[in-house]
């Protein structure tokens, strides 16, 4: 699509003249084309731009470089804050959530990624978050109210697996935050340390979520609880970890697999019994949402944790 | 002194054509117009000579097997024999590649579906799913119901420039052609998959219409059950 637009480079008439003066002309638009852009632009793939017509960039090839090189008469993503803070939505090629890689330049579970040029010539990438395969992410496109993660919040994500979630709340809660992440197998905990030797924000823990006395020396007090560890007695397990790090008026967050809990019943009985269970250790669970396209039959709960009593007004 | 002669003028001279009155016999016919189609003419004629010195020297006696398995239909020769060309067995073989080749290409396109998915969400469409909040009281109730309605969706695009949003719609184009792909290639997979059930061994009959548990357009087929061992 770009071939049509460089006649109208600032060139015009010279086009037929030589293909080789028109490498020029290219990098000279590239300049003046952005300079109004208020967010920054992304080359996704340098290749693509190639225009097929007269030989005009072959002298130079794939190397394109130079200054500029991303700003070409439009960006090809542009990316934007979501509401939940750390979240960010990119639309392009893609119409995707992601987060920003605090690892530039390493995929974790070879999921796409995005970077993007600011005005000041830095680059930011970002990641692709698949709801497909994290339920936070299918969560927040189910239109949780919040997420209670932000940059600086310490999180302890039970059921962590190989980290693929994990490494995307790293993101979220940046280089400020920290993510205790607990998983009991060691075949996916071998990924999640893996991942985890790269991001310096993420704690891994191989050991049973089922006792949190094992593993308290280790995980601080935090803010907020996740856990997706698809047990029958996952509320309980939930309890116990809030009960040794969860500070009062923090929050968790669960992901309920009706399933496992009991396939006989019907889905919403199944989250219905689930909440009973987490009003009855001190938890307020405040919003569910289903997860519907993304996963059948699952629901994420979000709440407090030791509120304090509300003031009954003098009656 | 050869040159000297070329420089002068000579007079040219024309090709003749076919008279008026005898236009309807098409052009005039030059010498070697008419060499070609002797040639020809003589080259059937040859052919046809010895077809007839052939049929003449024929052994009645002679056979062969085409001489009862071909005929003609309706002027068409038709050579018989064909239909047992391949095996049973053969047939089968050939018919599992197909299979698999439709198989094959069923799964590249899921893997690509699947490819697409991971970075398409739908941002701009209204979740489809359940949204449920806890509250403790009547004014509880009150409050939520009140800050929900102020809580917008996604962030606006107000200012997304058109060629952004020509790539998103192909992007969501693509997805939706390759979807349809994968059904109809579902379809025929399971057409295929069915014929090669029915040409193996094994009682099998059709079911009647009133004998089909959930009812379908398509034909159902009962097999008998059998001992293996």
């Amino acid at each position: 699509m770009r071939a049509p637009m460089r006649g109208g480079g600032g060139r015009g008439g010279g086009g037929f003249s030589g293909g080789r003066g028109d490498g020029s002309g290219r990098g000279g638009r590239g300049r003046g084309g952005f300079g109004g852009r208020g967010r920054g632009g992304a080359d996704m793939t340098r290749g693509g731009g190639r225009s097929g017509g007269r030989g005009g960039g072959r002298g130079r090839g794939g190397g394109r470089g130079g200054r500029g090189s991303g700003m070409k008469g439009g960006s090809k993503v542009v990316v934007e804050p979501h509401r939940h803070e750390g979240v960010f939505i990119a639309k392009g090629k893609e119409d995707a959530l992601c987060t920003k890689n605090m690892v530039p330049g390493e995929a974790v579970y070879n999921e796409k990624r995005i970077s993007v040029q600011n005005e000041d010539g830095t680059k930011v990438e970002y990641r692709v978050w698949n709801p497909f395969r994290s339920k936070l992410a299918a969560a927040v496109l189910g239109g949780v109210d919040n997420i209670w993660m932000k940059p600086g919040s310490k999180v302890l994500y039970l059921g962590a697996a190989s980290g693929t979630t994990v490494s995307h709340v790293s993101d979220l809660v940046g280089p400020g935050g920290v993510v205790y992440a607990v998983e009991f197998s060691h075949r996916s905990g071998r990924d999640l340390v893996n991942m985890a030797k790269k991001r310096t924000n993420v704690i891994p823990i191989i050991e049973d979520a089922r006792h949190p006395a094992k593993y308290r020396m280790l995980v601080g007090m935090v803010d907020v609880i996740f856990s997706d560890v698809a047990q029958p007695d996952q509320a309980r397990i939930l309890a116990l970890n809030a009960s040794y790090f969860l500070k009062a008026g923090g929050y968790f967050v669960i992901s309920i697999k009706a399933n496992c809990i009991d396939s006989t019943v019907p889905a919403e009985a199944v989250f219905a019994s689930e909440v009973k269970k987490l009003q009855a250790e001190q938890f307020k669970p405040m919003e569910q949402v289903t997860l519907e396209p993304f996963e059948r039959d699952h629901a994420c709960v979000v709440g407090a944790y030791r509120v304090p009593k509300k003031q009954k007004p003098a009656s | 002194m050869s040159s000297l002669r070329n420089a002068v003028q000579r007079r040219a001279h024309k090709e003749r054509a076919q008279p008026k009155e005898r236009k309807r016999f098409g052009l005039l016919e030059k010498h070697k117009d008419y060499v070609v189609r002797a040639k020809a003419f003589h080259k059937k004629e040859d052919y046809l000579q010895k077809l007839k010195e052939k049929a003449a020297n024929r052994n009645p006696d002679e056979f062969y097997f085409k001489m009862i398995n071909s005929k003609t239909v309706n002027g068409v020769h038709k050579s018989g024999g064909d239909s047992d060309k391949y095996t049973e067995e053969e047939l089968l073989l050939m018919k599992t590649q197909d299979i698999g080749y439709i198989l094959q290409k069923l799964q590249a396109e899921k893997k690509k579906i699947e490819r697409l998915t991971a970075t398409l969400h739908s941002l701009d469409s209204q979740p489809s799913n359940k949204h449920v909040y806890y509250a403790e009281d009547r004014e509880d109730a009150k409050r939520i119901l009140s800050e929900t309605k102020s809580v917008g969706g996604l962030p606006a695009f107000e200012d997304l420039p058109e060629s952004i949003k020509r790539k998103t719609a192909s992007s969501y184009r693509q997805l939706e052609d390759r979807k349809n792909r994968v059904q109809e290639l579902e379809k025929v997979y399971n057409e295929m998959a069915l014929k090669q059930e029915l040409r193996k061994k094994g009682k099998k009959r059709k079911l009647r219409e009133d004998e089909i548990v959930c009812p379908t357009s398509r034909p159902v087929y009962k097999w008998r059950t059998e001992r293996k061992r």
